[in-house]
């Protein structure tokens, strides 16, 4: 990993077309704006381990998988007379 | 700033080109899955309530998703200008929202946290976080009609 030391207003570039900025530290927190292009998407590191965990879970269900959705979009049965 | 989408079905997604199999291209892949860029919407249920997104490159590869409007119908995401930007569209009558379903034997889960959305000209996609926002990652679906 590499590390740098900024102060607040300070900025680093990854690659030519990002550029994470330190905005303000306050205490234990620090608030940094990223400029990326369109095409790069940003996202707090835990979120993103989240959505790829959820997203490899979600991949190429098995064949017993894809029954239990159908079954739940099977028409619902009529209700009986109150 | 943060425009709503308006729901459509995905029905007019598949029959709004004369191609047979019209592809979805991710602006930005999938997390997880970054060497998969093209993909198509299988229609695995008769009212279009469930769909495989298959990748082009690798078929083994594919992802249940659906319409959430009839699982979620108070589900709303909000989409940012950057998506618009991402998909090169400005407006949000002309996107779709699909919501990744994790199968499972005991439950069937459902994706609000990160929801798909395809503009439905330019066939450009990219799966959404909706950050800031509460939205479950797993979701029970229920049938809610």
């Amino acid at each position: 990993m590499l590390v740098l030391t900024r102060r607040a207003g300070e900025s680093v570039m990854i690659g030519d077309d990002v550029v994470v900025t330190v905005l303000e530290t306050r205490g234990d927190v620090v608030r940094i704006g990223i400029n990326a292009p369109r095409s790069v998407q940003v996202h707090r590191e835990e979120v993103y381990q989240e959505l790829q965990a959820a997203n490899r879970e979600a991949a190429s269900p098995d064949d017993d998988a894809v029954r239990a959705v159908t079954e739940l979009l099977r028409p619902a049965p009529a209700e009986p007379p109150a | 700033m943060t425009t709503r989408t308006a729901s459509r079905p995905i029905g007019a997604l598949m029959s709004d080109t004369a191609l047979n199999m019209p592809t979805i291209n991710m602006a930005v892949p999938m997390p997880g899955f970054p060497a998969h860029r093209e993909f198509v919407l299988v229609r695995l249920n008769e009212d279009g309530l469930l769909y495989a997104f298959t990748s082009v490159d690798d078929p083994g590869l594919r992802f249940l998703v659906a319409p959430p409007e009839p699982f979620f119908p108070d589900y709303a995401p909000e989409i940012e200008n950057e998506v618009f930007a991402a998909l090169n569209t400005k407006d949000p009558d002309r996107l779709l929202v699909m919501v990744v379903i994790t199968a499972g034997v005991n439950e069937t889960t459902a994706n609000l946290l990160a929801p798909i959305i395809v503009d439905r000209d330019s066939r450009r996609a990219v799966q959404v976080v909706l950050a800031g926002s509460d939205m479950p990652v797993r979701a029970v679906m229920r049938r809610a009609f």
